[in-house]
């Protein structure tokens, strides 16, 4: 053949710079599938959270368990001391302290509680939200794959 | 960043998904009304089942609570009657959730729905800490005794407009949504 003619049949230079720039578009698209190795390693984080999350509202619902008992127990022995007479005046007052201290725990341990409750919600929400997403940009990465796909089939 | 006949339409598709999916037979009837009062699960016992629909622009929170009464339990799960019927109810949450997917995918193309969860009703309380810009509660009965409330939560990171159809867009109601 003559050196000077050209193949027909052979891409053009302008073919062969399309088709080099759908292989690195097609690389970047399977480069970016594994962005679901984060997003499994992100739900995992998740899921571990919200198990921490269970056991803290157990945790708070015994606290206020037991600062209800702690009430109980402070107003008996307050009845039992005022019974008594005045050899255990010294008595009541430790347990009407003990009393205040119950209560003040109480509220504490409700504030915990509704903390937790609401960290409940606002971490559950967010783990939902990064779940659907990641769901989502692994879809659009696969439709961005298949059109790249038909973008070489079109060139070649 | 959202209109009102986006929130009507939003309604509109879930009230479709409900009355197509909550239900185990398409014969059986489902009323859905709104709960002007708003959200009240912090006045409920037990849990509440949270699905997320999630889009570049917004979250969608799909809250249900069933009453776990012996009618309901006999509806969802009638085998085993004497188990919660949140066993079995996040199936049909979860089907519901799909077809709502489906639906509002006539909107948006990229949208996603995450796996079903349970949370005390106590958390409800605090719905206000999503920042919800479109926030609606109904009162959902099947059959005039199966009855449960559903909630929506919607978030918008960006403007949002939903359409949608006249017509159910989901030829294949019922399919599993897959997670």
């Amino acid at each position: 053949m003559d050196p000077n003619t050209q193949d027909s049949s052979a891409p053009s230079a302008g073919t062969i710079d399309l088709l080099r720039k759908a292989e690195e578009l097609a690389q970047e698209a399977a480069g970016l599938k594994t962005l679901a190795v984060a997003f499994e390693r992100w739900h995992q984080d998740m899921i571990d959270t919200m198990a921490q999350n269970r056991d803290m509202s157990a945790n708070g619902e015994d606290l206020i368990s037991i600062a209800q008992q702690l009430i109980m127990v402070s107003l008996n022995a307050a009845i039992e001391a005022a019974h008594a007479g005045d050899s255990t005046r010294g008595f009541v007052v430790i347990a009407a302290e003990v009393k205040s201290l119950a209560k003040r725990a109480q509220a504490l341990s409700r504030d915990i509680s509704k903390n937790i409750d609401k960290g409940n919600l606002t971490s559950t929400a967010t783990f939902q939200d990064i779940q659907a997403g990641g769901k989502m940009m692994m879809a659009a990465i696969s439709t961005l794959e298949f059109k790249v796909k038909q973008l070489r089939q079109g060139i070649e | 960043m959202i209109t009102d006949l986006s929130k009507r339409n939003l309604e509109l598709a879930f009230h479709r998904a409900a009355r197509g999916n909550l239900v185990r037979d398409p014969s059986d009837a489902c009323n859905i009304s709104p709960t002007q009062e708003g959200p009240h699960f912090g006045q409920m016992a037990g849990e509440v089942l949270l699905i997320t629909i999630s889009s570049f622009a917004f979250r969608l929170l799909t809250i249900f609570h069933v009453a776990n009464t012996p009618a309901a339990r006999a509806y969802y799960s009638e085998d085993a009657a004497d188990r919660p019927v949140s066993e079995f109810f996040a199936e049909v949450a979860n089907l519901c959730c799909g077809a709502f997917n489906r639906e509002l995918a006539q909107s948006f193309s990229h949208l996603a729905m995450s796996i079903p969860y349970t949370l005390s009703s106590r958390c409800m309380a605090f719905l206000g800490e999503l920042r919800p810009q479109f926030l609606s509660s109904y009162g959902i009965t099947i059959n005039d005794s199966v009855q449960m409330q559903a909630t929506l939560c919607m978030h918008c990171s960006a403007p949002v407009e939903v359409m949608v159809s006249a017509a159910r867009p989901d030829d294949n109601s019922g399919a599993l949504e897959l997670f």
